[in-house]
């Protein structure tokens, strides 16, 4: 009985512990295998999660300088062009007004989504426009360039009828530029793909813009 | 069974005679069989034994393996080394954009009122009439139809709290002066004021400091223009206090000046 047994043990033991040495030393190399698979795959997961952080816009870059400003620029585009779609009395410019309003309002939110992405605050630490050369000697009282005043601001708001149509086009067409001179800008430092991209589909929209704005102008002024 | 049995006694007394070497496997299942004493138990273990097999043959296993025990070290030490450089420069990164919320509750004096009174803070109605506030200036809460405009709007006297506690509502920073603020601290504000949208500068009657900063939800009182706690306050709050979003307006608000709220027909006009 006990024979058997040890025999029967020795049987399925003995090919078992005799190749035990190759198992153990393959084993072993499959354990080394498997950790330098780990330690790499760590390695490219830690690359991975870096390198994105590294290459993204900071917050003094030229491209988060854009977002920012131009986010600014844009938003009063969208008062001025709220406010010619309101109380217009052309139709052309009611509906330049209320085109400007809506495409730029939507391009304030690719801007800002930008700057979440790259882990940025809606605000920057530097002055306006310091990411163009020579920026921030264009700046007057906060306003960048084409930007209007407070006080015209304030005499659209009160204009009436023709009045409100030609000075809305007017502060519109001098916004216009003013953008286009910022979106140059960024356009020359930039490689950022989505940066570039925007960038140049605002720069087609709003020159396609001025054609229409000055004709609508000389129009209605002739 | 009848073939294997005699190759088994032949075996085992190599094992045993020959010393150490060839047997080095064997003695360990049979070290292990003497452990178990139960026999029926006895090939369960024979399959655990694989795994424990490998820990006594040393000697033969020793010989072999040894040699890349080096290399694996060193392997293993560039791997860690190289795991915890990379590992620390993201760490560094992730703590460099530590989340707003985070930074706002590391400005010194800040209050948070997200935290004391989150209902307060969860948004606000739209409400006709006076609104009375608890908190002064006002941070949140129920509010006016209409927002004061704060397209970066500075104001020379004071507002309704009922139209500025909408504008914080949509992202504003609004900076509250007592009106004895020296004019060149006056200046100081205005210059982080103008052009920008979503801030907007106004007296205000009854400040218990000269200076007063509101975003939604949060406050933080100063005693000078120069003060850097402003700047930190502006670059951590402004948009990111928002419970509207970036895409919330600021033009279209009120833009006249006095505390009583003007309900109706204001805004239509713009």
């Amino acid at each position: 009985m006990t024979a058997p047994t040890t025999t029967d043990r020795d049987l399925t033991e003995g090919p078992v512990t005799d190749d035990g040495g190759r198992p153990a030393a393959r084993r072993f190399g499959v354990l080394v295998v498997a950790a330098a698979v780990v330690v790499g795959l760590l390695l490219g997961y830690a690359g991975g999660l870096l390198t994105p952080k590294l290459t993204r816009p900071g917050d003094a870059s030229a491209e988060a300088g854009f977002a920012r400003d131009m986010t600014s620029h844009h938003a009063q585009a969208v008062a001025m062009g709220l406010i010619a779609f309101q109380r217009g009395t052309d139709p052309e410019v009611v509906s330049i007004g209320g085109d400007i309003a809506t495409g730029q309002q939507g391009e304030i939110g690719t801007m800002q989504t930008w700057l979440r992405s790259w882990g940025l605050d809606p605000s920057g630490s530097q002055p306006r426009m310091a990411w163009m050369p020579d920026g921030e000697d264009t700046v007057r009282d906060g306003l960048m360039p084409g930007m209007a005043t407070p006080e015209e601001l304030a005499k659209l708001r009160a204009a009436q009828g023709r009045e409100l149509d030609v000075l809305f086009l007017e502060l519109m067409i001098r916004h216009h530029i003013g953008g286009i001179h910022m979106i140059d800008g960024v356009l020359d430092v930039s490689d950022q793909p989505d940066v570039v991209r925007t960038a140049r589909t605002m720069k087609n929209t709003q020159q396609t813009d001025l054609t229409n704005l000055r004709a609508a102008l000389d129009r209605l002024k002739g | 069974m009848s073939i294997s049995t005699p190759g088994g006694p032949e075996r085992r007394p190599t094992v045993v005679t020959t010393g150490k070497k060839p047997a080095a496997g064997r003695p360990t299942p049979g070290a292990k069989a003497g452990d178990g004493k139960s026999t029926g138990a006895g090939p369960r273990p024979a399959a655990g034994g694989k795994g424990k097999g490998p820990r006594k043959p040393i000697a033969p296993v020793k010989v072999s393996q040894g040699r890349s025990w080096g290399p694996i070290a060193l392997f293993v030490a560039v791997g860690v080394l190289a795991a915890s450089i990379i590992g620390y420069g993201a760490w560094a990164a992730f703590q460099g954009s530590k989340p707003w919320e985070k930074r706002a509750a590391g400005i010194d004096g800040v209050v948070d009122y997200r935290e004391k009174e989150p209902e307060l803070v969860k948004g606000g109605n739209h409400q006709q009439g006076a609104v009375k506030y608890t908190v002064t200036p006002p941070v949140a809460g129920p509010h006016n139809a209409a927002w004061q405009n704060c397209m970066g709007d500075v104001y020379d006297a004071p507002i309704a709290n009922e139209h500025a506690v909408h504008s914080l509502e949509h992202g504003t920073v609004w900076i509250a002066y007592r009106p004895d603020l020296p004019a060149d601290q006056v200046t100081k504000l205005k210059s982080k004021v103008q052009g920008q949208e979503k801030m907007m500068l106004s007296p205000y009657e009854g400040l218990d400091k000269p200076i007063s900063l509101q975003a939604w939800g949060y406050q933080l009182k100063v005693d000078n223009a120069d003060d850097s706690r402003i700047d930190e306050f502006i670059k951590t709050l402004r948009v990111n206090a928002s419970v509207e979003g970036p895409t919330a307006l600021c033009s279209g608000g009120i833009t006249a000046t006095g505390t009583t709220p003007r309900d109706g027909n204001q805004m239509p006009t713009q």
